[in-house]
């Protein structure tokens, strides 16, 4: 045997084959898993080809390799582009390791927090303030970067719990904007409007603005975004993410199955602002310094274009959608103010026709054509049309559909047989003996299906008998039901009769 | 608190509650959290400031020497803006509303297409009239006006009075007009008034024209004494919405008592010395995060039901 997974064929009765499904199933469950866990690397699922009836092995969420193209892809040509693109690659992986971290707050915990940029700017001004006031070497503008976020994060967690969805919302838009206000009033920033500039960084001063500090610039934020990534994947897919899952379909069945949701939201609200924190502090370092722009409302609308534009609580959504704003507001700066408008009009047009951002728009269209076609199946069946094989995808029972194509073809062939002379033969000897032809269109008859089934009744006095046609239900304990109220004197009168209403039958179908 | 305070409290909160007061509507009627409600503020601007130096003149010479005249102006710049604003409210009708009221999601994918409307908004009068503030002219120069002993400027005086005049025929016609009524039904309870033959989509439209209008004379009274540039809709859209907010999000006179409130709180914060003009958003900040703790609804959670 060459394959063990291809169809055996025997010989089984007359019939010509028979289908036997090798039941050879180790292959399908040969996965990887990752070291250390019981996870496995791809969601491998063994099935049987509903067409071929042949056993195969489908990789059932082919994301992880567009992740891996999508990200090779812009690892591989980032160093091989020119500075000013570079830079705008960098762009990109920095907003987007934001994005993913506020696509877990919002999407994973369900809060619709709008302070993102001002938990960044405030840890990114703190540690800016750390290093450039206080001479913290820059490594430990991290820790503080983080601390800060933490203890913001927990500040706006406070009012969280009690007030919910869109007050919560556009209470956090207020924010940012009181940050601008409170950072401007600081006199020791006054000269500088705000600023702090020459913070310490992880590039050498030399290298700043130079090809390689850009290149080291771009592989940090690049490990940064992976890192965000990670921090998706691991809050949003194991416990807390579940746990939440499971708030968000139903609150009051996880509370009363034991899932404490408030808490879970809190830790990751707490653990996504720690994570922005960490964002701000590098933010402060990449640019060796920070300005106030980072409270704007307008940077904030843009940070929201993007999570919208991608779909919001995907992290796919989020680096979809930032890809595209960035490339929209950087690549193409000579538009000017034509370009923030063409980013509108894409979240516009992106709000209006999907229903949950681009990254779900192909389940939303598979929803779309599935909904059509089956509809147009609905109607066909309804006209007395037959269900195709082709289209029959939701039976399970492959017999059935071989048998209905088989039936289709051969009262196709039948019906060509039925002419005025065989119903006349039929009619002068209705037991026969018959012609081939007659008698191949009366053994269709006899193998039809019980229910609508005719019979004949035979009743009156013994003299006299009377006959009708019935036809039976099918159904164990429903009697048949009269057909008409025709009356015959002879058997084959009545026989007759049942041979004409089949051939209607046949010929109507 | 002195009593020219009280006259600029009086000022701020009828500027607030016209602004206010047209967030609350939509949300309650039709269900759309407005944020292009500050674009429909900065469009009117504009518009009373494109139309009135095309129709001031004509005025001016039919008019010349009525001691109306100010008045007459003034009326002309007010209609502009209201009929802007009005328009501009039907646009956003038709982008924002029309397409999806019925699809899944609603709320947030409104929230977030009229939040695109108010960014492209702001962008297309910045690339057409460019960065620089305009002034709309001005109608009653600097005199004052001596009422019950208190001096008043003029233009406090006019914004004071045309608000109460507008507010009143709004509250008017949503009371004894038969739409209001209908929008009244659609506030109360959506779904019945759908069964009892209310079409959303013609009620949205005059709900969307009158906010929007008051959204233009919210402007043009305040371009008195603010100018008129393309960012200006922001600060009024975020007053408005934390207002509208704090009066609990779809009711009508929750939103004239915050308006109120909040009208005198930011008059007062300006004038305490330590606090300061700078800290008056952070002081009513403050105020609003206090109130929404202890009453998650706004106040008007203590009126009357609000739309969930």
């Amino acid at each position: 045997m060459s394959d063990p997974i291809a169809p055996v064929l025997h010989r089984v009765g007359n019939r010509r084959h028979e289908y036997v499904l090798a039941p050879e199933g180790a292959r399908d469950w040969r996965r990887g898993r990752v070291p250390g866990l019981r996870r496995h690397w791809l969601k491998w699922r063994g099935r049987y080809n509903p067409r071929t009836l042949e056993r195969e092995r489908r990789l059932d969420d082919k994301r992880p390799l567009w992740w891996v193209i999508g990200l090779g892809a812009l690892a591989v040509a980032a160093p091989l582009l020119p500075d000013q693109l570079l830079q705008v690659a960098v762009v990109f992986c920095v907003f987007a390791a934001i994005n993913v971290i506020w696509t877990l707050i919002i999407g994973a915990a369900g809060i619709l927090s709008l302070a993102t940029m001002a938990v960044v700017g405030l840890a990114a001004y703190a540690a800016a303030a750390a290093n450039v006031f206080l001479g913290v070497p820059w490594p430990a503008m991290f820790p503080i970067g983080i601390a800060v976020g933490l203890l913001a994060g927990g500040l706006l967690a406070l009012p969280s719990t009690r007030i919910d969805g869109l007050y919560y919302a556009l209470l956090t838009i207020g924010v940012a904007e009181i940050c601008r206000v409170s950072i401007s009033q600081i006199r020791a920033l006054a000269p500088t409007n705000g600023s702090i500039n020459n913070v310490g960084s992880f590039i050498p001063q030399e290298w700043y603005l130079q090809r390689p500090g850009l290149l080291l610039g771009f592989a940090s934020a690049f490990l940064m975004l992976l890192a965000a990534l990670l921090l998706f994947r691991v809050i949003n897919s194991e416990r807390l993410g579940l746990q939440l899952q499971a708030a968000r379909e139903d609150e009051e069945f996880s509370e009363a199955v034991g899932i404490d949701y408030r808490r879970a939201r809190l830790h990751v609200f707490l653990i996504s602002s720690a994570a922005l924190g960490f964002v701000g502090a590098y933010y402060a370092m990449l640019y060796q310094s920070i300005s106030l722009n980072v409270f704007s409302l307008n940077q904030l609308l843009l940070m929201f274009a993007m999570i919208v534009i991608g779909g919001i609580g995907r992290a796919e959504g989020a680096v979809i959608g930032t890809a595209i704003v960035v490339v929209i507001d950087r690549a193409l700066i000579d538009l000017g103010p034509l370009r923030i408008i063409l980013i509108a009009a894409v979240v516009i047009a992106v709000t209006l026709t999907t229903h949950r951002g681009l990254a779900d728009a192909r389940a939303q269209f598979r929803g779309w054509r599935d909904r059509i076609r089956s509809e147009r199946r609905a109607a066909r069946t309804r006209k007395g049309g037959e269900f195709m094989p082709e289209e029959a995808t939701g039976i399970a029972d492959k017999q059935r559909i071989a048998y209905r194509r088989f039936d289709a073809r051969l009262r196709a062939r039948l019906k060509a047989l039925i002419t005025p002379e065989l119903i006349e033969e039929h009619r002068r000897a209705p037991l026969g003996p018959h012609s081939d032809g007659l008698a191949r269109v009366l053994n269709y008859f006899r193998r039809g299906e019980m229910p609508d089934k005719y019979a004949i009744l035979q009743d009156g006095p013994p003299e006299a008998w009377r006959y009708t046609v019935m036809a039976l239900s099918g159904v164990p304990g429903h009697p048949p039901r009269v057909v008409d109220d025709r009356v015959y004197s002879t058997r084959d009168e009545a026989y007759h009769a049942v041979f004409l209403l089949r051939v209607n039958d046949l010929l109507e179908s | 608190m002195d009593a020219t305070l009280i006259v600029y409290a009086l000022n701020l909160s009828a500027i607030y509650a016209l602004l206010a007061m047209g967030i609350s509507l939509v949300w309650s009627s039709i269900g759309m959290l407005n944020m292009a409600h500050g674009a429909t503020f900065a469009v009117s601007g504009y518009g009373a400031l494109v139309l009135g130096e095309l129709a001031l003149p004509a005025v001016d010479a039919l008019f010349g020497g009525w001691t109306i005249l100010p008045l007459l102006r003034m009326a002309v710049l007010l209609a502009s803006g209201v009929g802007v604003g009005a328009l501009f409210g039907g646009v956003i009708y038709l982008i924002a509303f029309l397409p999806i009221h019925d699809k899944a999601n609603f709320p947030v994918r409104g929230l977030i297409v009229t939040l695109a409307i108010n960014l492209a908004t702001v962008q297309a009068l910045l690339w057409w009239f460019g960065p620089r503030q305009q002034a709309l002219p001005n109608v009653f120069g600097f005199g004052r006006l001596e009422l019950l002993g208190v001096p008043v400027r003029y233009d406090q005086a006019v914004t004071i009075g045309a608000t109460a005049l507008l507010l009143a025929a709004v509250l008017g016609w949503l009371r004894l007009s038969r739409k209001g009524l209908e929008i009244r039904a659609m506030m109360q309870n959506p779904e019945g008034a759908a069964l009892s033959g209310i079409s959303v989509r013609r009620t949205a439209l005059p709900v969307m024209a009158v906010t929007g209008a008051m959204a233009g004379a919210a402007a043009v009274l305040l371009s008195q004494t603010v100018f008129v540039s393309p960012d200006a809709g922001a600060m009024p859209l975020i007053k408005g919405m934390i207002i509208a907010l704090l009066g609990g999000l779809g009711s009508v006179p929750g939103a004239a008592i915050a308006a109120l409130l909040i009208g005198v709180l930011e008059a007062a914060t300006g004038a305490i010395p330590f606090l300061g003009q700078r800290m008056v958003l952070l002081v009513q900040f403050g105020f609003i995060i206090a109130v929404l703790v202890v009453r998650p609804r706004g106040i008007g959670g203590l009126l009357d039901e609000t739309r969930k």
